[in-house]
């Protein structure tokens, strides 16, 4: 390397490492001072905590004073159930679509389409009356079937990508090997989807976690809201409160942060790996 | 040749073609036309009703918009609104698509070290939640605790200091400004996608033709990842005039201060629910979200016809 | 094991024609060949035969009973695919049993029929192994081991060795013409590669342009190729070609001129002064030791040695170039000027319809 290329490599590193201190110092800052007594807060907000300025003082009020553990349950159980469904009736239409050839598939997958631009919230004024004379206001299911509506047309879109890429052969050799086209899609065809996963999810269900206005619209008692919420509405509360709201934001970040660090290989292999172009 | 659809289905009995599109497709079809396409469709047809104080519902064709566009009680808002939108897409456009193709040059140069790590760091906001990340710049901006306050001044520029969510002047942009260090990751990294997608054998040859590294990047790889490029703005186009969670876990419903930070996810949902100022009106929100649609049509038809139709894809 | 009949077979897309009035009869344990130039439809007819894709018109008999509305499963047969087609999620013991299991072999049978395959294959280390761990011969085997245990009436081969290089094509080419010797099965095998089709086959057909040219056994094909197509497909490099036209007729004999080649007598009755036809020699034919009824003159332009003999481009007079393998180690030299000959029965010559024209030399 020429004095000239290490110069420049420093450079870029720098620039890079710059940036990357602006996008997690304010998470960090958020997160560490959320263990600290409220005199270190603000007497020196830069500094970790330490013996003297340990505090664990704002969580103990986040659970005293909100259903946090039953935010928690909630957002779990939404955004599994939506993404498990999302990805089973997704790769099943994106299956059907891409592999059968039937009169006015064209129209059906334009149709299907046209969710991943118009945003599904246009349409919340109708979204509650349903729910309300259906009886599913203020529950979890409300949440769950407006999420899957609205992360279909995006999975199904990504998956005809991905069921795209299988070797075409593959499910002619099946077919040849007298394999029943259901489980043509459920034991050959599933099993190679697991990559998209990943992508589906950073498309589709991490928008389901972090969502605050169906949650908003249509659930109205503790025991229905999300984390998003529940914690929004604690902020709003207690704002003045700057233990109890940090430790509520930290609340929020640290298990989102945990999954991402685990599994950001997966998630930024399944972003870059082309479906989406 | 071989086709990329099946043949399969030209011998196959009709009712068990019909069943097979039955059981792939029926649920995902029915949820979606349920939830998704019948309430948009419910609510434009709702904006053209309105309803009286008994909870009756009349049919009144277009007035709610003549309303909405005519009266200045409402028209003054959703123009201010709309006005905001706008400002807030084109901070996206001028500062999210720059730092976002930026980024996603330098990781793409050969031979970085430290490569995952700094696309996992830099894509760590876009994973959280608007409502975390608002409310935690809404913290590091105020003046009561100094954070910000204190790093300009560390840097000397301390007079350069202001409640910069607090004023009217600034509020939106800041937002605006917010929104882009929480989402610039999508850009980063769609374009980065794209850019590890041109063979290397193209930058080599570059090379070879005597083109330095920036040289290279403007000549060669952004046209070629200039499909990408526009549909990172359409997309940033139906996110803004489709945002709303944060400035309504920054400011609240009324986007203070005095309506600066108002935008049209904002004003629906005064208008659908109701706040301090007024009662909550299911037709008028209605109208709102229909013009909401078509504004987002709009935006896409221009995409499509206007951008999509002149960037030429290329092959590799 | 059955015989397979393919009767005025057409296939279309839209507008364009894919197969045109294929017509093919296949006895119970034939190893045949279908070979031609990409796009001249040997896939889509193998495709036709499986099932995979459906006909336009005509139909296809396996075992004396007709198939066409028959699912592939259903037609007694088993393809081994270009790409292998092995299921990457499944282990190879798993491959080759996934759809028996569907086809209703008992459990007992499966294990009985995968063991056998895999001794007869040389499998048995590998049945636990996946397939990304195996190689690409390693791989071949599998998939030729899936579609033997399904105990098949026809098996299907879509250019099965056009992935591996050159040593394991060789190699696995042998394994396959064992392979038959060993189960007298009856196969169709699509390549685009003429060394496979010849060393394999009992009978190839030649395919063009989605038309049979021509069927029979491989060196029939070689040393009486009915038409141009198939003289100039079959044999590497290709044969030479020159224009010529019937100056007279006597006694039973047709004399043939052209430019840039000597004037010969054909034994043939069924020409006419005035003719246009073409004659064909190819490079491995033409000498330029002893005299032949047919000569050829011109200016060595290129040598290409390969060792054991050497390809020469010759401009002729007419300024058009030819080819002659010369054998040996006394190559001529460019810019040496040399006369090539060839005997009477290496000699082929077609009519205007780009028939063969039949001469008393075939007999």
């Amino acid at each position: 390397m020429t004095a000239e290329q290490r110069a420049r490599s420093l450079g870029v590193h720098l620039v890079l490492i710059a940036y990357s201190l602006l996008a997690v110092g304010p998470i960090l800052l958020v997160v560490m001072n959320s263990f600290k007594t409220r005199s270190a807060i603000f007497g020196s907000p830069l500094a970790p905590p330490d013996a003297t300025t340990f505090s664990l003082v704002g969580y103990e009020k986040v659970f005293r004073s909100s259903h946090i553990l039953t935010y928690y349950s909630n957002s779990l159980i939404v955004t599994l159930v939506s993404m498990a469904l999302v990805l089973l009736f997704g790769a099943m239409a994106a299956w059907a679509l891409t592999e059968y050839r039937f009169r006015g598939s064209t129209a059906l997958a334009l149709f299907l389409s046209i969710g991943i631009m118009v945003p599904i919230r246009l349409g919340s004024v109708a979204i509650l009356n349903m729910m309300r004379s259906a009886g599913l206001n203020d529950t979890l299911t409300a949440l769950i079937l407006v999420y899957v509506a609205q992360g279909l047309p995006m999975s199904i879109f990504i998956l005809s990508e991905f069921i795209q890429q299988i070797p075409k052969d593959l499910r002619d050799a099946a077919r040849c090997d007298g394999v029943p086209e259901t489980r043509i899609f459920f034991e050959v065809v599933a099993p190679l989807l697991r990559p998209a996963i990943a992508t589906v999810a950073v498309f589709t269900i991490v928008p389901i976690w972090n969502d605050l206005w169906f949650p908003l619209i249509l659930t109205s008692s503790d025991s229905t809201h999300t984390v998003t919420l529940g914690v929004q509405q604690f902020l709003g509360q207690y704002i003045t409160d700057w233990n109890s709201v940090l430790a509520a934001l930290s609340m929020a970040i640290l298990p989102v942060v945990v999954i991402y660090v685990i599994l950001s290989r997966q998630l930024i292999a399944g972003l870059t790996s082309g479906a989406v172009k | 040749m071989p086709e990329s659809v099946s043949n399969i289905t030209a011998q196959m009995p009709r009712a068990k073609l019909a069943g097979l599109l039955l059981f792939f497709l029926g649920p995902a079809v029915a949820i979606y036309s349920l939830f998704s396409i019948y309430p948009l469709v419910a609510t434009m047809a709702l904006s053209t009703y309105t309803s009286d104080p008994s909870g009756g519902r009349h049919f009144v064709g277009l007035a709610n918009f003549q309303t909405l566009l005519g009266d200045a009680l409402w028209s003054k808002p959703f123009w201010n609104a709309f006005g905001n939108n706008l400002i807030f897409f084109a901070v996206h456009m001028c500062v999210q698509n720059p730092i976002g193709i930026a980024l996603a040059g330098l990781l793409s140069l050969p031979g970085l070290r430290l490569k995952g790590f700094y696309r996992t760091v830099m894509f760590l906001p876009t994973m959280l939640s608007v409502v975390i990340v608002g409310f935690s710049w809404n913290l590091i901006l105020s003046p009561l605790w100094g954070v910000a306050s204190g790093a300009l001044k560390a840097v000397g520029l301390g007079s350069l200091f202001a409640p910069w969510l607090g004023l009217e002047s600034s509020a939106l942009v800041t937002l605006s400004l917010i929104s882009v260090w929480q989402f610039v990751g999508i850009p980063m990294m769609l374009i980065y996608a794209a850019l590890l997608n041109i063979p290397d054998e193209l930058i080599d040859a570059a090379r070879v033709d005597g083109l330095g590294h920036f040289r290279i990047f403007f000549h060669i790889k952004l046209p070629l990842v200039l499909p990408t490029i526009s549909l990172v703005s359409v997309l940033t186009f139906v996110a803004n005039f489709n945002a709303f969670d944060l400035i309504y876990s920054v400011k609240g419903a009324l986007a203070g201060p005095n309506f600066a930070t108002d935008i049209l996810g904002t004003f629906f949902y005064r208008t659908f629910f109701g706040n301090q100022l007024q009662l909550g009106n299911p037709t008028m929100g209605s109208a709102v979200a229909t013009v909401m649609f078509f504004i987002i049509l709009v935006g896409l038809c221009l995409y499509l016809f206007l951008v999509q139709r002149r960037i030429r894809r290329f092959a590799f | 094991m059955a015989n397979l009949r393919i009767e005025h077979l057409n296939k279309r897309y839209g507008a364009t024609t894919v197969l045109n009035d294929v017509n093919l009869k296949i006895e119970d344990g034939e190893f045949v060949v279908l070979v031609g130039p990409s796009g001249c439809g040997k896939s889509t007819l193998l495709r036709m035969i499986a099932g995979l894709d459906g006909a336009s018109g005509g139909d296809i008999h396996i075992a004396g009973k007709p198939v066409n509305t028959l699912a592939p499963a259903e037609r007694g047969i088993a393809m081994v695919f270009q790409s292998y087609a092995l299921y990457p999620h499944m282990n190879v013991r798993k491959n080759m049993t996934f759809g028996l299991k569907f086809t209703g072999v008992p459990p007992a049978e499966r294990e009985r029929r995968v063991a056998e395959a895999a001794r007869m294959l040389r499998l048995e280390e590998l049945l636990e192994r996946y397939p990304r761990d195996l190689s690409g011969g390693q791989r071949q085997r599998v998939a030729i081991g899936r579609a033997i245990v399904r105990e098949p009436a026809v098996f299907l081969f879509d250019e099965p060795l056009s992935n591996l290089d050159a040593a394991l094509r060789v190699s696995t080419r042998v394994e396959i013409a064992n392979l038959h010797r060993l189960l007298k099965s009856t196969i169709v095998y699509v390549t685009h590669d003429q060394v496979e089709a010849m060393t394999l086959a009992d009978r190839i057909v030649v395919m063009n342009k989605g038309c049979i040219e021509q069927v029979g056994r491989p060196l029939d094909l070689y040393y009486a190729p009915a038409n141009l197509f198939v003289a100039g497909f079959i044999g590497s490099p290709a044969m030479n070609f020159f224009e010529a036209k019937v100056g007279s007729v006597e006694g039973g004999c047709a004399r043939v001129a052209g430019p840039g080649f000597r004037s010969f007598d054909l034994p043939t009755a069924s020409l006419r002064v005035g003719d246009t036809l073409t004659v064909g020699v190819r490079p491995e034919h033409l000498g330029r030791g002893e005299d032949g009824p047919f000569a050829v003159e011109g200016v060595v332009e290129l040598v290409e040695r390969l060792g054991e003999s050497s390809f020469a481009y010759v401009r002729r007079a007419d300024d058009r170039l030819f080819v002659a393998e010369v054998r040996g180690r006394q190559t001529p030299m460019p810019g040496e000027r040399a006369t090539f000959f060839a005997a009477a029965r290496d000699v082929h010559v077609f009519d205007a319809a780009s028939l063969r024209v039949s001469t008393q030399n075939d007999a």
